[in-house]
């Protein structure tokens, strides 16, 4: 039985960071985004995730709000704030589980591109979602 | 000419009649004897029985004005104090009474003094500044409120004003229902009764349980009966009485169980994420290259994993509907793919019971308003539903088409045990399960509860049809998007709508 991703070659590939500190899910995604031709990095620390945001060399960031030493919206304020991040090309997507306080979802409406439940969306339907991100 | 007069004036009459009478009777026994002695002294008598017919009068005459006089002042005083529309009447001149002077002035005296006595309770009763000072009013423990014919409140005592956390002086002459956002768990409202009653009958009453008041953000949300009284006779135009009886504590205990499921619901998400991702992973690699048997059972998995996350989506929604907290976003929509797409869906679940959905869908549908992931919840939920009350039958109907008022109108049809009609009221009532069949299927009493907020929130309607043993079926209306946007001014894109399970008191209050 070959559960191995199989990485199917595209001419230009979306890159995607994928901040994520449930390892299950972000192997799960891995696996799913892989094959669907995407290029995926997961990170499972904050601090580490954002200063790898702002390398600026992705195409979307899959922000999830629960993670260690940084929250995700610690990292989407960051990574939206002029005075500290110059203006990335990414898009960011937040991944949550949660329901939100109405501060973090006043800010998430205002500075993120979406929004998605993880628990509403399978693997394939991701993938789906994130091809008609443009 | 007042009463008085009119007593006196027959008084008069029958006195004279009575003098006339006996002088006729005396005159003519006189002339009888006159007859039978032959006195010759006819003259004499007729000129001396006129003398006596003159002073009887005079003295008639005189005695009863004198009698009359202190009747006619207690007659007059009481008349001065009854209140008549006409003209006012003046007070008795007792200084011009010959006759029992003393006497009369001092039963007007008290006559007056009853007067003044009832007056003033009278005016106690009625009064607001009296209620103000009211020991009673104020100091009962039950909020209580006094409304106006549009309302406004005239009256609030301390239990009242302490309750909703508003100042007395901040709550008078403001109206009642554009200061407090009470909630109604049905239809029947405050405002709708009052409205009613207004129009059919003097006095009324009525009480409501379970009403809901949110008095801002920094105070908890209120939970309390409701009693009305409705009196249009108020002398003041005060016409209504509110009372507030606090259940707060006990109400919001269920409240607290469904914030406390949804909260460990929340921990099963993650795991139920990975779960379906998994699920789907074997489907694809497995996916021809394995047994039957091995395939069935992943169905069965998959079919599990959706019930779950159904579930939890359920108990999710209810909450953030409870909360007002569950928003719809209504976009111009192709029913026939999210009614496909759901139906298939579920299909499996269906199919690991051998039922088989029978999906009919009329051509060229308009375009809906809807909000794609609830309205799936409310298929999801009405199917379920269907598949668990069939029985034995093994056929599930859903046809959508176009109704005769232009809706677009969904029939979910099963042949199962139905619903009996006593249970019908309840259906849509949250945690409400048949009794009957509570020990045989499974479920939590939400999804109706759930659906129907749903549907109503996308401006729709749900309601069923159902016979025992022979099955139900539940429909439901979603409008068309040409028809919900030509209402509305800006052509956005969206519309943004909140579900709840209240219903608002009246649509004066804009949040």
């Amino acid at each position: 039985m070959n559960l191995e991703p199989q990485i199917i070659e595209v001419n230009k590939k979306r890159k995607i960071l994928c901040i994520e500190d449930e390892h299950f899910i972000g192997e799960l995604y891995t696996r799913a985004l892989s094959k669907a031709g995407y290029d995926i990095k997961v990170i499972a620390d904050g601090v580490e995730a954002l200063k790898e945001a702002q390398t600026d060399q992705y195409d979307i960031i899959l922000l999830d709000l629960m993670i260690p030493n940084l929250t995700g919206i610690e990292v989407l304020r960051i990574l939206r704030d002029p005075n500290k991040t110059p203006k990335l090309k990414a898009k960011i997507i937040i991944t949550t589980n949660l329901e939100q306080r109405e501060d973090v979802k006043a800010d998430i409406e205002k500075q993120a591109d979406a929004y998605v439940v993880k628990a509403e969306l399978t693997p394939n339907e991701l993938v789906e979602f994130l091809d008609n991100i443009k | 000419m007042d009463n008085l007069s009119l007593v006196k004036r027959s008084l008069r009459r029958h006195l004279w009649l009575i003098f006339i009478l006996e002088n006729i009777i005396f005159g003519f026994s006189l002339y009888i004897s006159i007859n039978f002695l032959k006195f010759k002294i006819y003259i004499d008598f007729c000129i001396s029985s006129l003398i006596a017919i003159f002073f009887i009068a005079l003295i008639v005459i005189i005695s009863t004005n004198y009698i009359i006089q202190p009747l006619k002042a207690l007659w007059q005083s009481i008349l001065h104090l009854s209140p008549n529309g006409n003209q006012p009447i003046k007070a008795p001149d007792l200084k011009s009474l010959s006759l029992g002077q003393e006497l009369v002035t001092n039963l007007v005296g008290q006559l007056y003094e009853i007067a003044r006595v009832g007056h003033e309770s009278a005016l106690k009763d009625r009064s607001i500044n009296s209620l103000n000072s009211n020991f009673i009013a104020n100091s009962m423990p039950l909020p209580l409120f006094i409304l106006d014919n549009s309302e406004n409140i005239k009256f609030v005592n301390k239990s009242a004003a302490d309750y909703i956390g508003i100042n007395t002086k901040d709550l008078i002459d403001k109206n009642f229902y554009s200061l407090l956002d009470m909630s109604f768990p049905s239809e029947d409202t405050l405002d709708k009764w009052l409205t009613n009653v207004k129009q059919k009958t003097a006095t009324a009453s009525k009480s409501w349980e379970r009403v809901r008041l949110d008095v801002g953000d920094s105070h908890p949300t209120l939970l309390f009966d409701l009693a009305a009284y409705y009196n249009q006779g108020n002398i003041e135009g005060n016409t209504t009485m509110v009372i507030f009886f606090d259940h707060t504590k006990q109400y919001s205990q269920d409240d607290q169980a469904i914030s406390f499921i949804a909260l460990s619901v929340h921990e099963l998400r993650t795991p139920l994420t990975l779960l379906r991702g998994y699920i789907e992973v074997f489907e694809e690699e497995l996916k021809g290259k394995t047994t039957p048997e091995i395939e069935d059972y992943i169905n069965k998995m998959h079919a599990s994993s959706e019930q779950l996350t159904a579930f939890v989506n359920n108990i999710l929604n209810v909450a953030r509907v409870d909360n007002d907290q569950l928003e719809l976003k209504l976009q111009s929509e192709d029913w026939s793919d999210i009614l496909t797409k759901s139906v298939d869906n579920i299909r499996l679940r269906a199919i690991v019971r051998s039922i088989n959905l029978e999906l009919n869908i009329d051509l060229n549908l308009p375009k809906v308003a809807a909000d794609r992931l609830s309205i799936q919840e409310v298929i999801n939920n009405l199917v379920d539903n269907a598949i668990k009350y069939s029985n034995d039958s093994k056929v599930i109907k859903i046809n959508s088409r176009v109704n005769s008022e232009g809706l677009v109108e969904t029939d979910i049809q099963d042949f199962g045990v139905g619903i009996s009609s006593s249970i019908m009221p309840n259906l849509f009532t949250k945690f409400y399960r048949d009794h009957r069949n509570r020990s045989q299927i499974g479920g939590t009493g939400l999804g109706l509860y759930l659906s129907k907020a749903i549907v109503t929130a996308h401006g729709g309607n749900l309601w069923v049809r159902s016979e025992e043993g022979k099955g139900s079926t539940f429909s439901f209306t979603l409008i068309p998007y040409d028809q919900l946007s030509k209402n509305l001014k800006e052509k956005d894109d969206k519309f943004i709508r909140s579900a709840h399970g209240w219903i608002k008191n009246h649509s004066y209050y804009r949040r």
